[in-house]
């Protein structure tokens, strides 16, 4: 192919998750042109070859993206949109929140069209009629447990998952979630998250039992999927047992579901439930911190526990989802069945007395894993890979 | 004593909106205040435009509009207005709101909020349940009513971890309060209130319309039910990894959780991962009619809240016979006696919880039938509507 792909990264969002941020730049540092659809809030600084085409969130803004992407279509590819417009027609949806969004792709008709978040799918299968290539991004909650409940969503996903192109999985335990709704197995690819690794530092060998205190640490919004409620239960087991500890929760601070329960299992002094943090303050905290708790009932990978493990945090998580693709259980972190508060008091005061080198052995096992599994050059080319076959390029 | 009880007292109470049709506890409560010859007002923050077909006055809040300006217009308006007809009561309220350290923009701001409030003439001033006397503390008092509060379990445990300092105010006033069990009586006392302010009316039932003329059957399944909102504070989530332990050890049953809410999505995704799908089946809100059609299909009632007042379902659940286990959240431990009238379990213990229901269907025939029997003559000798009612009029006439 002479010219580079033109990929469409779409979250609606711009700038996106800090993950989705990463995989732009990289996919654009590799030599393809990225093309972001959607709501400007903050112009990030991108390379040249990442195209911005959106709108803020004012009626003025959103009218003159209208009006622009409506006289070019009409001037340049009068057809199509009149097909466009049909079609949005028979969906009931020839509307101008519609035609806002759909004017611009239809105009830049990227090859790919890279959908972040499943929900949205039914919204962008027109896409394929146009000849750009749909791939869609297989991440957390949009599969594990919102059509669990939501009967429509799921008889979506079973109407729309077979015609996709391609599917890019957040973890191997994802191809299995997706195959319940129809997604052919051979179009899905696992693509790992990659992390920054440029500012890795080496492992201390920082000991939590030495210290009076351990403090463990936890972040994550106030979503029961994140499984707070079994972390809370678990330490009042240990309080129960005499360790001394400290538990905070990064994010967990408007709930009152936690507030009662940390009130009620008479943890005031031992818990903190704090608001959300910036990225590096975040870092630094779990840096400072003796272990990682990931209590979640699901996942995709936790991105928190990748970061942990990068930072020479020690980690203790659920086996949820896929985080049994990152962590094997006393080799690089551990793992605990998931709705099981015992296990994650049984396996915290067994962490807590692993000597200072079976500790660091695990620790920097876990940076390893991190180095090789999850670095942005690999998820950059595992996406490439996928891009490419998808246009049929290989 | 009859002729006194004859004049008319009006009492205005206090809500949020108008309860719908059916709060039984609150229909009941005012039909039985009008029966003994008291006025009720019904004061609510929000009134829709729907056709209330009620027996008592309703005045709603003054909505002072959305924008700002609207709001300072029609605010300020009311603020004139309340001064200009009802300068007594406005005058005082700011004057007690002074006294109280309130800034000058919040004793404003406040008069404004209750300007439908103050130009009432009422005996009694009855906030429905806690958060709603807040920054109207002053009020009775401005307009020479004697203040009530009932506290209804949220408002108590769950309001002061959002709203750290908000009944500091209220709990230094004068007022009678109502709760609906002994533990919640307790923990009013803990923060200072003297227990002769303090008055237990327990929620009631019509026991005339719960009532199970059926025998126990043997079924296929033991049939396990739960009436309750989906929300975290009802112990779902729990209640479900017990059943998930039941059904590991070979137990046949079946689940049916009646009400909507939420955390549905939550409950949902916890049944199918937990591999009880096939046992749980979600029935959404249903009416009273429907409600007791289910609990009279059921064996065994569970009730294994987080954070409870009391709860209307338990009492509904004894009602109608079944073997009822709760556990001992707040005023739950009094709804049901604890191996007299059902099975009282200690909160977040799942593991606990499988083993209590396990005992319970292992019992005898005979053990079943007289907890049934004790929990049945109990709720209808003592939360009956008619005690209730009873006992709201003494609350304001003792």
């Amino acid at each position: 192919m002479s010219r580079p792909l033109k990929i469409a990264i779409y979250s609606g969002e711009i700038p996106s998750t800090t993950f989705i941020e990463r995989l732009v730049t990289g996919i654009a540092n590799s030599g393809a042109e990225v093309v972001l659809f959607g709501v400007l809030h903050r112009k990030p600084l991108y390379d040249s070859r990442v195209k911005i085409i959106a709108y803020k969130h004012m009626r003025l803004s959103k009218l003159f993206h209208l009006v622009r992407f409506s006289i070019l279509l009409k001037l340049f590819k009068a057809q199509k949109k009149k097909r466009l417009d049909a079609y949005l027609k028979t969906r009931d949806s020839l509307n101008l929140y519609s035609k806002v969004k759909y004017y611009p792709v239809l105009w830049h008709q990227p090859d790919v069209f890279h959908l972040q978040w499943a929900k949205g799918l039914d919204d962008w299968m027109w896409v394929q009629d146009f000849g750009m290539k749909l791939v869609l991004s297989l991440r957390g909650a949009h599969i594990n447990y919102s059509p669990v409940a939501d009967t429509a969503l799921a008889e979506m996903y079973n109407k729309n998952f077979p015609k996709v192109d391609g599917f890019h999985a957040v973890s191997n335990a994802m191809i299995m979630e997706a195959q319940k709704y129809n997604a052919l197995a051979n179009r899905i690819q696992v693509v790992y998250s990659g992390l920054d690794l440029n500012t890795l530092t080496e492992i201390d060998a920082r000991m939590p039992y030495d210290k009076a205190i351990l403090k463990i640490i936890s972040v994550g919004r106030p979503h029961w999927i994140k499984g707070y409620t079994y972390a809370l239960d678990a330490c009042r087991l240990l309080k129960d047992v005499d360790i001394n500890f400290e538990y905070t929760i990064i994010g967990g601070a408007e709930s009152i579901e936690y507030q009662y329960q940390v009130h009620d299992l008479g943890l005031d002094n031992e818990v903190r439930l704090l608001g959300p943090h910036e990225f590096d303050v975040v870092q630094h905290m779990i840096q400072e911190s003796d272990l990682l708790l990931l209590p979640s009932v699901k996942e995709g990978i936790a991105n928190v526990v990748l970061e942990a493990m990068a930072l020479g945090t020690l980690v203790l998580s659920t086996d949820c989802g896929g985080m049994n693709e990152v962590i094997t259980d006393a080799v690089n972190g551990f793992l605990v069945p998931v709705r099981d508060a015992e296990a994650i008091a049984d396996a915290i005061v067994r962490i807590r007395k692993l000597s200072p080198e079976e500790q660091l052995l695990i620790k920097k096992n876990a940076q390893d894993t991190i180095k090789q599994q999850h670095n942005v050059e690999g998820m950059v080319s595992g996406m490439m890979t996928l891009y490419n076959e998808v246009v049929g390029v290989r | 004593m009859k002729q006194r009880e004859k004049h008319t007292q009006k009492i205005g109470l206090v809500m949020s909106s108008v309860p719908g049709y059916s709060e039984t506890f609150f229909r009941n409560k005012i039909q039985g205040l009008q029966d003994s010859g008291f006025e009720v007002i019904l004061f609510v923050d929000y009134l829709d435009k729907k056709n209330f077909n009620t027996s008592y006055k309703i005045i709603g809040a003054k909505n002072y509009g959305k924008s700002r300006f609207m709001n300072f217009m029609n605010g300020g308006l009311a603020l004139i207005t309340s001064c200009m007809l009802h300068p007594r009561a406005s005058y005082k309220h700011y004057q007690l709101d002074k006294k109280d350290g309130v800034s000058f923009s919040k004793r404003i701001k406040n008069l404004m909020l209750n300007a439908f409030l103050l130009r009432q003439k009422l005996e009694w001033l009855h906030f429905g349940f806690g958060m709603l006397a807040k920054d109207r503390e002053n009020v009775a008092e401005a307009i020479g009513a004697q203040m009530a509060v009932s506290f209804r379990g949220y408002d108590l445990y769950l309001s002061p971890l959002k709203h750290p300092d908000c009944y500091d105010s209220l709990f230094l006033k004068k007022a009678k309060y109502h709760v609906l069990s002994e533990e919640m009586k307790q923990t009013l006392m803990e923060y200072s209130i003297d227990a002769k302010n303090i008055r237990v009316i327990t929620p009631a039932i019509d026991t005339d319309f719960f009532q199970n003329d059926h025998k126990p059957q043997v079924r296929k399944f033991i049939e396990i039910i739960t009436v309750a909102r989906l929300h975290w504070k009802k112990g779902l989530e729990y209640t479900l990894e017990a059943l998930a332990l039941l059904k590991e050890s070979g137990l046949s049953f079946r689940y049916t959780v009646i009400g909507d809410g939420i955390e549905k999505e939550r409950l949902m995704f916890a049944a199918h991962q937990l591999g009880l799908s096939n046992q749980v089946i979600f029935k959404g809100k249903l009416s009273p009619n429907e409600i007791k059609k289910q609990l009279s299909q059921s064996d065994i009632y569970v009730q294994y809240s987080i954070q409870e007042g009391f709860c209307n379902a338990v009492l509904e659940a004894q009602a109608m016979g079944l073997l009822c286990i709760v556990s001992n959240a707040e005023g739950l431990a009094e709804n049901v006696l604890d191996k007299h009238t059902g099975w009282v379990v200690e909160k977040r213990q799942p593991i606990i919880l499988a083993q209590k229901i396990e005992e319970v269907i292992a019992l005898s025939v005979v053990e079943k039938q007289s907890i049934r029997e004790r929990a049945v003559d109990r709720v209808r000798n003592q939360f009956s509507l008619t005690q209730q009612q009873q006992k709201f009029q003494e609350f304001y006439t003792h």
